[in-house]
């Protein structure tokens, strides 16, 4: 109990629409998308969820993360001694109580630079209201000096000394190429003080050069930040390389959870998911 | 009084409807706020008048042209404004400010021609009936019979035709509809030259009653939008509803309050719908993520 | 020169209007139609502060911004639960209420007959704003105030955060930020100096009526920094100097009058269309309203 940081207690989800066929009659479907769901996630642990497109992954990090809500259950959040009841708290506030996100798609800042990306990112909202912007400059340009140096850090920590981040800091994040927003966007993850990360299929559309390098930055943030992950990702040898745990969600149900040697060798997983294991296991090889 | 109210209300709402049916076909299927439609509404009675009073062409005749004229500039938006957005990708917002660039260029552009003034197309006197204590102009019956038909015509049409089949599927999926092979952009232009031919309709039969000005088209398509939300957004039924439900509201308030006061009587109405009922009365719900 | 210099004012003005209604389109990506109705309310709260009340200046155009600053905490708080087009629609509808109140409220309005006689307002009770150097001084002095105001705001982190909102909300959310008080605050703020524009407007001219308040002014205002661009400061301005002075210009080729007030129209409306086709950003802004 006290090792875990999040309580997912029995979760359900389903979407319901009405289906008006030709001839007048309308019913009603429903599908059900998370069918209880538990799972309690270990404090600094790589958690790995894999399952089938449609499983209800991402659906699940919608609802941790609050976009979402749920049918049934109920979510806890404890990172420290505290406990917080995840359905009754606001989207917004949960990065402030320690929660990250990274969507499949990028979602940086398009029309921000670089740095700005970074700047946004802390969850410590001072100065960003319209009274601090007429007022308490000395305070505020001090925090944004320090909320600078700590993204040039960051970058220098994840990417060595000369990196093409502190390089094009003025520049649009647009002009970065697709793989380095998506690293832009795991960094701009070390600016909060996050207890709990969910990252939602980090390596996807990503070169091998690439991969290698998120899951460094992956670890990264459980060692130097201890932080928790919690991951979706098709990408075997990665999750293979990098999780401790492993969850395989199917059809909305958590099928077989433990380490991931033994969900990725279960057989009803390479049945259902995998498929026939065709070559020996190489973990750094980074094509599925 | 209330019986004669409510009818005027139904007969109003019914030109209602169907000027909102017009807008909501745009609406739902391309997502285009199309503010520009409500110049079309007010262009069609001045191209009748020209015909008719000062080309003197027989009745039909000129009201044929007109409606043609009016659905040939709903096109024109279309070709020349909307699609080269929509094929750059533009946002609705800039759909939405093109639109009103057009509005104030086709507005101006009347009012050059033909002055701000009012104008009448029939000076004479609509005869009227009288049931009861409860009269009907010869107009008002025209107006409630019209509009009942082409609103009627529609929603069989789109039942049980080829065309309502995909008018329904590009509301619900435009790209789907691409990767059907369906022609989107010729379809636009079947979609855009009957909400023209609605506009038309509508602006011909009220002109007719009170005549116009370069102006009438902007509180129309308002009332048009009050409309199409209170009845709800995605479904074709809904702006006939909301339309009648909206006449009847309007005639109500001005026998409790006054006439000027029907303006800030709907919009009171519609904010009050997008706090507590946004997918109006048989919408449905939208969903965020 | 008093012609230049009442222009110089009209221009001093719809700088006011454009560059606050910025914050709005430009920075949050809320396209109001209801600038217009924000405009009325500071220009009538200044009529009433200055005939009825007999205040000077300061507290009026205090009182003018506060009253206005409460007005749009209420429709910003119905409003802003609303979603693109709903939310258009919600201005749209506050634009309309407003002026129907204002046309046909007379009792209290004295609707289409507007205020006339509204007296100059004193400064500190001694200097008499008068005459049409006072007025050129005291809107040119707002008119920078304002420019230096939002251009603050626009640097801050505030003005980051709203950019950040213009881009991404569902990011925004993950990173912890309310988005629903950043709107309502640049909301807030943008009719606040919208207000300070009515102000000027009803000393300056001495008489309102609810005619310059309507929806085609809010199409206006929307139009003047449309063609100028949104999302800095350059863009509202030079799209308020061009709205202004281009009636002007076409009386100065030699258009009659009775044509140029169409004329100016058609051409404003032929400006938008060709500037949203081929450069959204307007002649200097720099938000495309791409999303």
């Amino acid at each position: 109990m006290n090792n875990t940081i999040l309580h997912i207690n029995s979760v359900s989800k389903s979407f319901s629409h009405s289906i008006k066929k030709l001839n007048g009659d309308v019913s009603k479907e429903e599908y059900c998308v998370l069918d209880k769901i538990d799972l309690q996630v270990q404090k600094g642990k790589i958690t790995a969820i894999i399952g089938s497109n449609g499983a209800g992954k991402t659906t699940l990090f919608n609802i941790v993360s609050g976009l979402l809500n749920t049918d049934k259950g109920e979510l806890f959040y404890t990172p420290n001694g505290k406990k917080y009841n995840l359905r009754k708290i606001s989207p917004y506030k949960l990065a402030r109580i320690g929660i990250g996100r990274m969507f499949q798609d990028n979602h940086i800042f398009p029309k921000l630079t670089v740095m700005e990306n970074m700047l946004i990112a802390d969850t410590d909202p001072y100065g960003e209201n319209a009274f601090t912007s007429f007022f308490y400059h000395r305070k505020k340009r001090k925090i944004e000096k320090e909320r600078k140096l700590r993204a040039e850090q960051i970058f220098e920590m994840l990417f060595g000394k000369a990196n093409p981040f502190c390089e094009k800091q003025e520049d649009y994040a647009e002009t970065l190429s697709y793989g380095q927003q998506r690293l832009l966007g795991l960094a701009r993850l070390f600016m909060g003080n996050y207890k709990l990360v969910l990252l939602d299929e980090p390596t996807a559309g990503v070169n091998p050069v690439l991969v290698k390098k998120i899951a460094e930055i992956i670890r990264k943030m459980v060692d130097k930040r201890q932080m928790t992950i919690l991951l979706i990702e098709h990408n075997m040898p990665f999750v293979e390389s990098l999780a401790d745990l492993c969850v395989f969600i199917n059809t909305g149900k958590i099928e077989t959870a433990g380490s991931v040697v033994e969900v990725l060798d279960n057989p009803h997983v390479r049945e259902n998911y995998l498929g026939k294991r065709t070559t020996k296991r190489n973990s750094t090889d980074a094509q599925a | 009084m209330f019986i004669q109210f409510l009818i005027n209300g139904l007969i109003t709402g019914s030109i209602y409807a169907l000027v909102s049916l017009g807008f909501a076909l745009v609406y739902n299927t391309t997502r285009i706020f199309h503010i520009a439609y409500a110049i079309l509404y007010m262009i069609a009675p001045y191209f009748l008048m020209t015909f008719l009073i000062k080309l003197q062409i027989s009745p039909i005749l000129s009201i044929l042209i007109a409606i043609s004229l009016t659905i040939i500039v709903s096109l024109a938006t279309e070709l020349f404004v909307y699609a080269p957005l929509v094929k750059k990708k533009s946002s609705p917002n800039v759909l939405m400010i093109s639109s009103i660039g057009v509005m104030i260029i086709a507005i101006n552009l009347v009012a050059l021609c033909y002055g701000n003034e009012t104008k009448i197309i029939n000076p004479s006197l609509s005869d009227s009936y009288k049931i009861g204590n409860i009269i009907i102009t010869y107009n008002q019956i025209i107006q409630f019979i019209t509009s009942s038909v082409f609103i009627g015509l529609f929603m069989v049409f789109l039942k049980f035709s080829k065309f309502g089949i995909m008018t329904r599927a590009m509301r619900d999926d435009t790209e789907l509809c691409k990767v059907f092979s369906m022609n989107v952009p010729g379809f636009r232009l079947v979609l855009f030259a009957i909400s023209g031919l609605f506009a038309a309709i509508g602006g011909i039969l009220t002109a007719w009653d009170f005549g116009m000005d370069p102006y009438v088209g902007m509180p129309m398509l308002l009332n048009a939008i009050v409309a199409l939300i209170i009845g709800g957004i995605g479904k074709f039924q809904a702006p006939v509803i909301g339309g009648l439900v909206l006449g009847v509201l309007q005639a109500l308030s001005v026998l409790v309050f006054s006439a000027n006061w029907k303006d800030a009587i709907a919009f009171s109405v519609l904010v009050l719908f997008l706090l507590f009922r946004p997918q109006g009365f048989i919408g449905e719900k939208r969903r965020l993520v | 020169m008093n012609y230049v210099f009442h222009i110089l004012i009209m221009i001093n003005i719809y700088i006011i209007l454009s560059v606050s209604t910025n914050l709005l389109v430009g920075m949050a990506n809320l396209l109001s139609l209801g600038q217009a109705a924000f405009y009325g309310i500071g220009a009538y709260v200044t009529a009433y502060a200055l005939i009825g009340l007999g205040l000077p200046l300061l507290p009026t155009l205090l009182l003018a911004m506060g009253v206005t600053a409460i007005f749009s905490f209420l429709l910003a708080y119905i409003s802003l639960k609303l979603e693109g087009d709903y939310f258009i629609l919600a201005t749209l509808g506050f634009q309309i209420i407003i002026f129907t109140i204002l046309y046909n409220w007379i009792d209290v309005t004295r609707g289409p007959y507007g205020i006339p006689g509204i007296p100059s307002p004193k400064l500190f009770g001694l200097v008499k704003i008068e005459g049409i150097t006072g007025y050129i001084i005291l809107s040119t002095i707002l008119s920078a105030i304002t420019i230096f105001v939002f251009y603050k705001i626009i640097n801050s982190p505030f003005g980051r955060a709203l950019k950040g909102m213009r881009d991404d909300e569902i990011a925004m959310i993950s990173l912890g930020k309310n988005i629903t008080v950043l709107k309502v605050e640049a909301f807030v703020l943008s009719s606040a100096f919208v207000a300070i524009a009515g102000f000027i407007y009803a000393s300056y001219i001495s008489y309102i009526d609810p005619t310059s308040f309507n929806l085609d002014e809010a199409i206006f205002i929307l139009t003047a920094i449309l063609i100028g661009g949104t999302g800095n400061i350059k863009g509202p301005v030079i799209g308020a100097v061009f709205v202004v002075l281009l009636p002007e210009i076409l009386r100065f080729v030699g258009m009659p009058d009775n044509l140029a007030a169409n004329m100016r129209m058609i051409i404003y409306g032929l400006t938008l269309i060709i500037l949203m086709r081929y450069r959204p950003q307007g002649i200097a802004g720099e938000y495309k309203f791409s999303k």
